[in-house]
């Protein structure tokens, strides 16, 4: 359990080790968000028929460096009625949970065979993956709830409107679909038998078929992806900085190099999701090796995926509209989360099913029942609050028959 | 313990990059504050009103429905872990477990406490499902171009060589007599 480069205590070599990857992993993310930022614009610009940003650098490459530089040299404003220390503390909140995030993804090493993705460096195994602490998904969540905070202290400390009404929505929404979250991971630690990201990589080493988006059976890894959108706030459920309704949201008051920690914590922050769903659904850096040294070609897989689901966010957002506010809510309450632990519940019972001897179809049937049943009753439950709501509704004191038609014709 | 410690190098690194940058931005940025920069953003306006301190209720709600499905999600983890050990004692333990909290849930979608949106105000009108109203009768069509240069086109307009554009919004909004010849008539 754990990465082997401490199994032998530490001396200097460990720390090195430690300290390089650390580093890796750091320019890693870095990199990739200046890329991202490029790439996101470049590709929405081709659905748009545009150009996109093409001045700075071949291709425009060098256009998120250009714009951080500026964002340095801008005057930082803080309004009067700020709470001056929490403002400050915000994008530090925002940035490092981005960061810390990524240092439980495994970019690379070999899994199939009898490898089981260390690597020999300086006389020390490791794994490829700045930390593999035995609770991983756990800290997925934990860092997860903590950017939740980033969010909601930048809106409420700035002192102003349009900032607070985008922290509340942020708030809210993200801790819905937390919960759904949540929940599809779950699956994933039911058939991988552990919380470690290096563990549940390992499980999935062999061919597609091994790979937890077949073994979960699609759905956890459906309500992740959705779950994981509106985690990050990227449209569809960017409600957050519906810039026709509140202006920014929730860094409407922040300039300067600040705003550029908020701007730069959200791109870590897609990457991020989109490497952990690579690791959790998609085996990670697992993949065919034809030719050629396998570590080289772990790294390609590792980056196609990760590639992969980057352009899936970007082409969301270029073609979905905007989710309305109680659109989001129900979906992530009424729709994903009974999903999700009822999905949770049918694959436990036919693994224990399987260890037990129990007939498969029988327990599929009397899952599906249940099924039925809950699915009734939520559906029961939706029909009563509507009805309660119209009833609540209806008895407007001037609307009468002949004045409401008098108002159309 | 020694797994953590790549998490405290990464933590540091973060929080150095966050600090290095802030700290280079107030070097080499310029600070001329006036008390218009300073007031809260309101899109131009002078703010009239303080933020509100209430909020709807039912986003506490939403905290609250939340606490619960977070408490049943790190109950779950643990039995995820090692629910081989526990068999089908395990199993049914989290099923009955999950029923209880869904039928809570149930209650409280039945009780509206996750019903968001506006109140439904207005009821359908009977007068709106009138047979004749239809997208050709309700819509009033303005002639094309060439209907406009070759037969409907005021003379005068013409004459005095106006631009297509001047001859189109004529026949649009003022000369009602000839255009409507080949408009549908509105109901």
């Amino acid at each position: 359990m754990g990465d082997p480069v401490f199994n032998g205590g530490l001396d200097l070599g460990v720390l090195g080790i430690v300290a390089v990857k650390a580093l890796i992993g750091f320019t890693f993310v870095m990199v990739g968000v200046i890329f991202m930022i490029w790439f996101e614009r470049k590709i929405i610009a081709d659905m748009q028929s545009r150009v996109g940003p093409d001045r700075a650098g071949k291709w425009g490459l060098l256009q998120t460096l250009a714009d951080g530089i500026k964002l340095i040299f801008k005057e930082d404003l803080s309004p009067d009625r700020s709470d001056r220390l929490v403002y400050r503390l915000a994008p530090y909140l925002s940035v490092a949970p981005a960061f810390l995030t990524f240092t439980i993804v495994p970019i690379g090493g070999v899994f199939r065979g009898d490898d089981d993705g260390t690597l020999r460096v300086l006389g020390n195994d490791t794994f490829l993956q700045v930390a593999d602490p035995p609770v991983g998904v756990l800290f997925l969540l934990a860092m997860s709830a903590v950017a939740v905070y980033g969010i909601m202290l930048a809106g409420w400390s700035s002192g102003s409107k349009y900032p607070l009404l985008g922290s509340v929505r942020a708030s809210a929404s993200m801790v819905s679909y937390e919960a759904a979250l949540g929940l599809s991971v779950v699956a994933v630690v039911l058939l991988s038998g552990s919380l470690s990201t290096h563990e549940i990589v390992s499980s999935q080493a062999g061919s597609v078929l091994d790979w937890n988006i077949v073994r979960t059976g699609f759905v956890p890894f459906v309500v992740f992806l959705i779950a994981a959108t509106a985690e990050l706030n990227r449209p569809p459920f960017d409600l957050v900085e519906a810039e026709q309704e509140i202006v920014g949201g929730f860094h409407t008051e922040y300039s300067s190099i600040r705003f550029g920690m908020f701007f730069l914590a959200e791109f870590m922050n897609t990457i991020t999701m989109s490497a952990i769903m690579v690791t959790l659904f998609l085996g990670g850096p697992d993949g065919p090796a034809p030719i050629g040294p396998p570590l080289l070609w772990s790294f390609f897989w590792f980056t196609i995926k990760l590639l992969a689901f980057l352009f899936l966010f970007v082409w969301l957002r270029a073609a979905l509209p905007r989710f309305r506010y109680d659109q989001l809510m129900d979906l992530g309450w009424k729709q994903l989360i009974p999903l999700s632990l009822g999905w949770l519940l049918l694959l436990g019972a036919i693994q224990i099913g399987r260890d037990e001897g129990w007939n498969v179809v029988v327990v599929v049937l009397v899952g599906f029942g249940i099924a039925v049943v809950a699915a009734g009753g939520l559906l029961g439950a939706i029909r009563v609050a509507d009805r309660r709501r119209d009833a609540f509704a209806e008895p407007l004191p001037n609307e009468s028959a002949e004045l409401t038609d008098a108002g159309v014709r | 313990m020694d797994d953590y410690l790549p998490l405290v190098v990464m933590f540091v690194l973060a929080v150095g990059f966050v600090l290095l940058s802030i700290a280079s931005s107030k070097l080499l940025a310029p600070s001329r504050p006036t008390s218009a920069k300073d007031a809260p953003y309101e899109s131009g306006i002078v703010p009239t009103r303080d933020n509100p301190e209430r909020f709807p209720v039912t986003f506490y709600l939403v905290a609250m429905i939340f606490i619960v499905f977070d408490i049943e999600i790190i109950f779950l983890y643990p039995w995820a872990v090692i629910y081989r050990e526990l068999g089908a004692f395990g199993l049914v333990e989290m099923l009955v477990f999950s029923v209880a909290v869904f039928v809570a849930f149930v209650y409280l979608i039945s009780n509206g406490a996750l019903d968001w949106g506006p109140l439904r105000r207005s009821r359908r009108l009977d007068g709106t499902l009138d047979g004749n109203r239809t997208s050709s009768s309700t819509i009033r069509r303005i002639p094309s171009r060439t209907q406009v240069e070759g037969e409907a086109a005021p003379p005068a307009a013409r004459e005095e060589g106006a631009s297509r554009e001047a001859v189109a919004a004529g026949a649009a909004v003022g000369s009602t007599s000839e255009a409507s010849t080949s408009t549908e008539v509105p109901v």
